[in-house]
C-alpha cells in the first residue's frame, strides 16, 4: 500500500489535454475510465498508480497536505499559495505548456499612465485628493502584493476577484487590474493595457512532487526525466 | 516590580499631569484601517469575520485605536491610555502583544507648549518606575522635506523621496537610482499624440476608472514637459546622505545644521522652525539629535523621539499632523503623542 502513487492532473481544458500527451509522451499510456465524467484513471501496466482529476488550484493544496504525490499544475498557483504550502511542494519540471503571464493592466485611456512608477504617483494622487485609495482587483493577492510593495506602490488596497476581473475598473468595482493572460487578447479586448514593466511573474505548467514523497518516486521520476 | 504596579504607577503620573482615560475599542473594522495604512500593513493585523462577515481586526496600535475613539466623540482631547496592542512583527519570534501605555493630544493648537508636554509627561513617568539614567533621542521627520522642497531637481523626484522617506529600505533603492540618474521610469516614454487628439475632444468630465479624462490629460501634459534627464543625481544623493549622518548633542544642533549647510552650499534658512527641539534644553536632561530615525512609522510628521534607559528603548512619540484628517475628521486636526513599551521595561 505505502508504495501507491497518487497523481493529480487538471480536470478541465487545454492544460488537461497537454498533461495527458506528457504521460503519454512518456511512455505512460493513460486508461481512462469509460465513463465520461468520472474522475479517476489509470496507467498502463502501472498498477500502483492511480490519477486523480482535479481543479488546478486544488492539485496545489493536495500536494501540500500529503494527498497527492505528484502533480501538474500552474507556477503562478504555487507561488500564491502560503508559504508553508509552498514548503512541502518542489518543482520537479517547467514543462513547455499552459505558459501565461501575470501582469498589471490599467484601463487605455490612461494615457499618462505608462509604467509602475506611474502608477506609484497616481496611487499617492488620489490617496491625497480623495483620501481613497486605488483599487487592484486581482485573483492572485499574495503575489501581487509582493510585486507592489517591491516597486513602491503602497497606496493601493486589493479587492479579490473570482473571475471576469476585465471588468472591474469599468463597474466601479476597482480602478485597475493584475491578471493572468497567454495572448493578452481578453485585456485588449475589453479596453485594458499592460504596463511596460508590469509582468509580476512568467508561469507555465509544472511538473510538482510532494517532498515527502521523495523516496518513492524516484523510480517513476527517472522513467520521465529520461525523455525530457 | 510587577506589570499591574509599573503601570499603577505610570497612569498616576499621566493623571497628575491633567491626561484623562480613553477605553479605545479592541475590535475594529478592518477596512477602515486598510483604508488608512495600507494593504502592505494588513500582514500584520490580526484579523477575522465577524457573524456578519465583516472583517475586523484586533486593534494594531493604541495611538490609531485612540484616535477613532476621539473621532467618536468618545474622548477628550488630552487623554492617556492603557492596554495591549495586538500586531504581528514579521519574524517568529517577535512579540504579539504589545503592552503600551500612552498619552495622546489630539487637536494640538500650541506646538511648542504641546510636544514640551507629551515629551515630559513620558520621561516623568518613566523615572517613576526607572530609577537608572535616561538619554532621549529627538528628531524632526519635516526636515527632510524642507531640505528635499530646498533642492534643484525634477519635482517628481522629489516627491517620490518624501514619500518613501519612511520606508528606508525602498528609499534606499531610490538614492541608488538616483545617484547612477537612472529614473525609476526606465523605459521610454511613448508619446501617444493620436490618442492625446482624440481625448482632448472627449467629454472632459467623463470619468474613467475613477478618474476623469481631464485628469489624466493634465496629467499627461505635466508628464511629457517634466525634464527627463537629470544629471546632479550624485551631488543630490551625497547631500542626502550626509544630511541623515547628522548626529549630535542638543547643546550642538544649531552647528552641525550651521556646518552642513556650509559645506554644502544651501540656503541658510532652510531649517527654519527648530523651536520645538530647542526647547527641549529646559529638560535638564541627556538628549541626543538624530536626523536618522522615527522613519518607520508613516504618519508622523514632524517632531520624533525615543527614550533610552540604558541601551534599551522603552517608549517612543512624535507629532503627527495628517493622522486624524485621513481617519476622517472633517478639518486638519493636529496631534501629538507617546507611549511607553511596558515589555522593555520590565
Amino acid at each position: 500500500m505505502n508504495n501507491l502513487i497518487t497523481i493529480g492532473l487538471p480536470s478541465k481544458g487545454r492544460l488537461k489535454e497537454k498533461s495527458l500527451d506528457f504521460f503519454n509522451k512518456n511512455n505512460l499510456t493513460i486508461l481512462s475510465s469509460n465513463k465520461e465524467r468520472n474522475y479517476f484513471a489509470t496507467i498502463k501496466n502501472k498498477p500502483n498508480i492511480k490519477i486523480i482529476y482535479l481543479h488546478a488550484k486544488e492539485i496545489i493544496q493536495r500536494l501540500g497536505d500529503g494527498t497527492l504525490d505528484i502533480g501538474i499544475s500552474g507556477l503562478d498557483l504555487l507561488n500564491e499559495s502560503e508559504k508553508n504550502l509552498q514548503e512541502k511542494i518542489e518543482i520537479k519540471m517547467k514543462l513547455n505548456f499552459g505558459g501565461a503571464n501575470l501582469v498589471v493592466a490599467v484601463p487605455n485611456d490612461w494615457i499618462d499612465v505608462q509604467t509602475i512608477a506611474d502608477l506609484e504617483e497616481i496611487a499617492f494622487d488620489i490617496r491625497l485628493k480623495k483620501n481613497v485609495r486605488l483599487r487592484v482587483a486581482t485573483k492572485y493577492p499574495n503575489l501581487t502584493n509582493n510585486f507592489l510593495i517591491s516597486k513602491g506602490v503602497t497606496q493601493y488596497r486589493l479587492i479579490s476577484s473570482l473571475g471576469a476581473t476585465e471588468t472591474y475598473p469599468f463597474i466601479g468595482s476597482s480602478e485597475i487590474i493584475t491578471d493572468i493572460t497567454s495572448t493578452g487578447k481578453t485585456l485588449e479586448d475589453n479596453n485594458l493595457r499592460i504596463l511596460k514593466d508590469g509582468l509580476i511573474l512568467k508561469s507555465t505548467a509544472c511538473l510538482f512532487t510532494s517532498k515527502a514523497s521523495a523516496s518513492k518516486l524516484k523510480v517513476l521520476l527517472k522513467l520521465i526525466s529520461k525523455k525530457n | 516590580m510587577k506589570l499591574k504596579n509599573l503601570s499603577e504607577k505610570i497612569t498616576k503620573s499621566f493623571k497628575s499631569s491633567g491626561f484623562t482615560l480613553s477605553e479605545p475599542a479592541v475590535l475594529l473594522d478592518s477596512e477602515y484601517i486598510i483604508q488608512r495604512s495600507g494593504e502592505n500593513f494588513k500582514r500584520l493585523m490580526i484579523t477575522f469575520k465577524d457573524d456578519d462577515g465583516t472583517d475586523m481586526c484586533l486593534r494594531p496600535d493604541l495611538t490609531v485605536a485612540s484616535c477613532i475613539n476621539y473621532l467618536k466623540g468618545k474622548a477628550e482631547s488630552k487623554i492617556y491610555y492603557s492596554g495591549q496592542a495586538y500586531r504581528r512583527s514579521g519574524s517568529s519570534k517577535g512579540k504579539l502583544i504589545n503592552e503600551q501605555l500612552g498619552i495622546e493630544i489630539f487637536g494640538s493648537k500650541n506646538k511648542l507648549q504641546d510636544d514640551f508636554m507629551v515629551i515630559k509627561t513620558i520621561i516623568g513617568a518613566v523615572k517613576k518606575v526607572k530609577s537608572k539614567k535616561i538619554t532621549v533621542k529627538v528628531g524632526d521627520i519635516s526636515l527632510f522635506k524642507k531640505l528635499i522642497k530646498s533642492l534643484e531637481m525634477p519635482e517628481r523626484w522629489k516627491l517620490r523621496l518624501i514619500r518613501h522617506f519612511w520606508r528606508p529600505v525602498y528609499f534606499e533603492e531610490l538614492l541608488k537610482r538616483l545617484e547612477k540618474n537612472s529614473d525609476i521610469d526606465q523605459v521610454a516614454f511613448d508619446i501617444d499624440s493620436k490618442k492625446f487628439d482624440e481625448m482632448k475632444k472627449m467629454n472632459k468630465d467623463k470619468i474613467i476608472a475613477s478618474r476623469t479624462i481631464q485628469e489624466i490629460l493634465t496629467r499627461f501634459n505635466k508628464k511629457i514637459k517634466d525634464p527627463r534627464s537629470f544629471n546632479e543625481g550624485k551631488k543630490i544623493v551625497n547631500i542626502i546622505r550626509s544630511f541623515l549622518k547628522i548626529d549630535c548633542s542638543l547643546s550642538e544642533l544649531d552647528q552641525s545644521l550651521l556646518f552642513f549647510i556650509k559645506k554644502n552650499n544651501l540656503k541658510k534658512n532652510i531649517f527654519e522652525d527648530l523651536k520645538s527641539i530647542k526647547n527641549l534644553k529646559k529638560l535638564n536632561q541627556k538628549i541626543k539629535f538624530n536626523t536618522n530615525f522615527g522613519r518607520e512609522i508613516e504618519y508622523y510628521t514632524g517632531i520624533v523621539f525615543e527614550i533610552y534607559v540604558d541601551s534599551k528603548e522603552v517608549a517612543r512619540g512624535g507629532r503627527y499632523d495628517d493622522l486624524l484628517k485621513s481617519l476622517g475628521a472633517k478639518k486638519n486636526l493636529q496631534a501629538v503623542g507617546a507611549a511607553i513599551n511596558l515589555n522593555n521595561i520590565i
